[in-house]
């Protein structure tokens, strides 16, 4: 029984790192309606310029290197846009791009070795369960996070021009919202949530130059399982797929743990309805 | 002019150049081993661009999981020659109906999805196929991999390999040109741009996608055979994600809406890539030339030059007459 | 059973919003029937109704007393029903030819099988559809053009094609939607002489249309729609005068004629 309690605990706390990741990818799909590939890049990039550098310093570091990353999608974003490219899907490629460049220059810039640092040396023990210590403040730091974001969503006049360049470009552009700046906003909130994501990650499990893709499909999976409208559904579903890892991890084996994540993205994919409505292609 | 075989290749020229460009082209580089050798392993990745230009460039399905399929091929080939005795040709067929039948499945849940979200499952699918075959010791040899897989039949020398590479090109964009000349080629073409209008035809629009993503798959198997025999030794890393991600990159840039493009995209990328100083930033180049192309030319190369050859053709006619908003995804390629 | 296509009862609900409600429409083969009605009043639900994209909630469909009422679009075809789109997406690369060519799917005999590896019979129907095109594209007058790229054409010309698209289908019945919307005059006029054209060698053609001059001058019969019921239906010219129909259509001059009629 302590063991099961164990591995929940264990599994929330790693998926807190997963519905870190999800906000921006449903923040992208819902205000874009694409995905941004490199968010995972930039963690890796916050990662090492952060693992370089140190201290207080190295943090600072790695997000502006992470933002600056994102930066540079978002104005490929906005030249694609200016060429009059509409396809959700080229966007998607272009930073498929970007991640596959990020995740070469970190390799030959640092090499294969992996980016890991402690904070902390000895584990937490509360009620029996060892706690890492890293983990623990992970999961508040995101907590908080993400229910800020969720009330800047909800109820600031910001959140709600997104909910309504979201619901209608059109609509809102005729509304005099900034629907490009939005969007734009939203690539740079990619740059900063999966830099920070980067740091966390850094911290606690460490990662290394293969890891972007994964990154960017676990925060995707974490993001669809209750659906990809919120922030906070992801945050969940970020949760959810940590335990279902934590509990693979100690019940099956290790190669199940790690195919948890694409596991949840193929089940949710050919089980639920999500996107179907580009079947009717929009058409009224 | 008239040549042999005309009344079925004169409507399909992909198919004539390819073959005349082969016959031309191979003479000469099976002088020098290696060149010789670089026409094997171009010609496996020419095979898996060319997969990748059925699924993304006509069926409109942007695929993350050709190196997983090519994979399935190796490994279906190695362990039945290795393990199981079966002469070095008759796995082929496994090789190519088991990717196939597989991403037929998986198509045939996912497709009714928007085309981002079905990108995203294959994704995760290679990712699955990656990591069972890693795991997967009894049958894969795991992290080890399988040593000692014959070579198919009497074609033991590279330069034999190097012939049977580009045949089974040739043989692929044959087949490849005869769909998209029939009435499921026109109708993947219509599907990818709008599926209210395919289903408006008469078409299943899932059934049909599936079947495209199939024949794409089967191509990789066939690639990931050739790659088996030829190196006669598989391993996870092989054919991995990487695989898949340098093949869609190089149709995109070849232009994967067009039958050739991806085998010109393969060419002069593998061209660009040797001219590169360190191998760990061949990711960085591909990353930025994929970009540079989305920008510069979203059609990719032979888009360009189809463009070009246009205006040449009818240098008065206006480039755009049409409507705006008429065709919100005709940036695909 | 009757010929001809027919829908009765036709209700259709999104959510809690009734898009139609208990709405007739017939289409005779050889006619030409109008469908008129603001923005909004359910012209397109009814079309994506009877086509098979939307399930309507009750009512029927029947074609020459086949009920085809809930079947997939792509089933509906096969019951020779054709339709055309309000704006239409094209592959801007793909040849009018080509284009034309989409419309023989439903028909075609040959495997995916057997096209992908050329056997001698998909070859043949091949060129077979080939040679079926020529006709349809002669009488839309587009043959001429087999060889350019529908994106290279104008707007009149892109929806020619789709007429022309319909007809290699097979179909008895094609339903227009707002086929001479963004035409110039004279386009509109060429529309109406191939539609007419249409119609005479028997197929039924039922029409969206806001030019109530093209659907007296083209239509057989007219129905008007106002928030998913039928206002009235009749001749077109019955229907065109009919007050309730002035008043619907034209919203704010209607009632200003009507109050200066009365002054």
């Amino acid at each position: 029984m302590l063991a099961i309690a164990e591995y929940v605990v264990r599994g929330a706390l790693s998926g807190a790192i997963y519905a870190l990741l999800a906000v921006p990818m449903s923040l992208m799909f819902v205000t874009v309606r694409t995905i941004d590939f490199a968010v995972g890049a930039y963690a890796l990039i916050a990662a090492a310029v952060c693992w370089s550098v140190g201290g207080a310093l190295g943090l600072a570091a790695g997000l502006g290197a992470a933002m600056a990353c994102a930066a540079f999608m978002a104005i490929i974003f906005l030249a694609l846009k200016r060429l009059g490219c509409e396809d959700h899907i080229i966007y998607a490629l272009a930073s498929f791009g970007l991640a596959t460049a990020l995740a070469s220059l970190v390799l030959w810039w640092w090499g294969t070795q992996a980016f890991v640092r402690d904070a902390f040396s000895d584990p937490w023990s509360v009620g029996g369960i060892r706690l890492a210590p890293q983990g623990v403040i992970n999961f508040a730091l995101i907590l908080l996070l993400v229910g800020a974001l969720h009330l800047l969503i909800q109820h600031t006049s910001l959140g709600r021009m997104m909910r309504a360049a979201a619901a209608n470009q059109t609509g809102a552009a005729l509304a005099s919202i900034p629907v490009q700046g939005i969007q734009v906003g939203t690539y740079l909130a990619g740059g900063l949530l999966g830099g920070l994501a980067g740091l966390l990650v850094l911290y606690s499990a460490g990662l290394d130059f293969t890891a972007p893709l994964g990154l960017t499909l676990s925060g995707f999976g974490a993001a669809i399982i209750f659906g990809i409208g919120s922030p906070l559904r992801g945050f969940f579903g970020g949760l959810a797929m940590g335990i279902a890892q934590a509990l693979a991890a100690g019940y099956a084996s290790a190669m199940v743990a790690g195919m948890v994540p694409f596991l949840f993205v193929l089940l949710v994919l050919t089980t639920s309805r999500f996107g179907e409505e580009a079947l009717a292609g929009g058409r009224p | 002019m008239s040549f042999p075989g005309q009344r079925y290749l004169g409507p399909r020229p992909n198919t004539l150049i390819i073959a005349v460009c082969v016959l031309v082209a191979l003479p000469v580089v099976l002088t020098r081993p290696v060149w010789t050798d670089s026409a094997v392993v171009l010609g496996v990745y020419a095979l898996l661009g060319l997969s990748v230009g059925i699924s993304y460039g006509q069926a409109g399905i942007l695929t993350m999981s050709q190196g997983a399929f090519a994979a399935i091929g190796g490994y279906a080939a190695a362990i039945l020659t290795t393990r199981f005795g079966w002469p070095p040709y008759a796995d082929l067929l496994v090789a190519m109906a088991l990717p196939a039948a597989l991403a037929y499945g998986v198509a045939r849940l996912v497709t009714r999805l928007s085309p981002l979200a079905t990108a995203l499952a294959t994704l995760a699918l290679g990712s699955v196929i990656e990591i069972l075959i890693r795991n997967a010791d009894a049958l894969t040899g795991g992290y080890i991999g399988l040593a000692g897989i014959p070579s198919v039949g009497a074609i033991n020398t590279p330069a034999g390999y190097a012939c049977l590479a580009w045949g089974m090109i040739v043989v692929t964009v044959f087949l490849y040109e005869n769909l998209m000349c029939s009435a499921y080629g026109r109708a993947l073409n219509v599907l990818r741009v709008d599926q209210a209008r395919a289903r408006a035809d008469g078409i299943d629009v899932p059934a049909l996608m599936s079947a495209g993503f199939a024949v794409s798959a089967a191509v990789a198997g066939a690639a990931g055979w050739l790659y088996a025999h030829y190196i006669s030794f598989l391993s996870p890393e092989s054919l991995d994600t990487h695989i898949s991600i340098s093949a869609l990159l190089m149709a995109v840039i070849g232009g994967a809406g067009y039958i050739l493009g991806p085998i010109v995209g393969t060419l002069l990328f593998d061209g660009l890539t040797r001219l590169m100083p360190a191998a760990e930033l061949q990711g960085f180049f591909y990353g930025a030339a994929l970009i540079i192309i989305l920008l510069a030319a979203r059609t990719g190369i032979l888009g360009l030059l189809a463009g070009l050859a246009r205006r040449l053709r009818r240098p008065d006619a206006t480039p755009a007459p049409r409507a705006a908003n008429l065709s919100p995804q005709e940036s695909l390629p | 059973m009757s010929r001809g296509l027919t829908a009765t009862g036709i209700e259709v609900a999104f959510g809690g919003v009734h898009a139609l409600r208990g709405v007739d429409v017939a289409v005779e083969p050889g006619k030409v029937a109008g469908l008129i009605g603001r923005n909004g009043s359910g012209k397109t639900t009814l079309f994506n109704c009877i086509t098979g994209f939307v399930r309507p909630t009750a009512g029927r469909t029947t074609v020459d007393g086949v009920d085809v009422t809930s079947l997939p679009p792509d089933r509906v075809v096969k019951h020779g029903i054709a339709r055309t789109f309000q704006t239409p997406r094209v592959d801007p690369r793909a040849t009018v030819l080509s284009a034309v060519l989409c419309g023989f799917y439903s028909r075609v005999g040959a495997s995916f099988v057997g096209s992908l590896l050329g056997v001698p019979g998909a070859w043949r129907e091949e060129q077979r559809l080939h040679r079926r095109a020529e006709p349809i594209l002669e009488r839309l007058g587009l043959a001429e053009l087999r060889g350019r790229e529908v994106g290279q054409l104008s707007m009149g010309l892109i929806r020619l094609v789709e007429v022309a698209r319909c007809l290699a289908s097979g179909a008895r019945f094609v339903l227009l939607d707002e086929p001479a919307a963004g035409l110039t005059a004279a386009e509109q006029e060429r529309l109406a002489e191939q539609v007419r054209a249409v119609a005479a060698s028997g197929v039924g053609v039922l029409i969206v249309e806001h030019n109530i001059g093209l659907v007296r001058s083209l239509c057989d019969t007219a129905t008007a729609l106002e928030t998913g019921r039928v206002l009235c239906a009749g001749t077109p010219e019955a229907v065109v005068r009919d007050e309730r129909v002035m008043r619907s259509y034209l919203g704010a001059i209607g009632d200003l004629a009507a109050t200066e009629a009365a002054a």
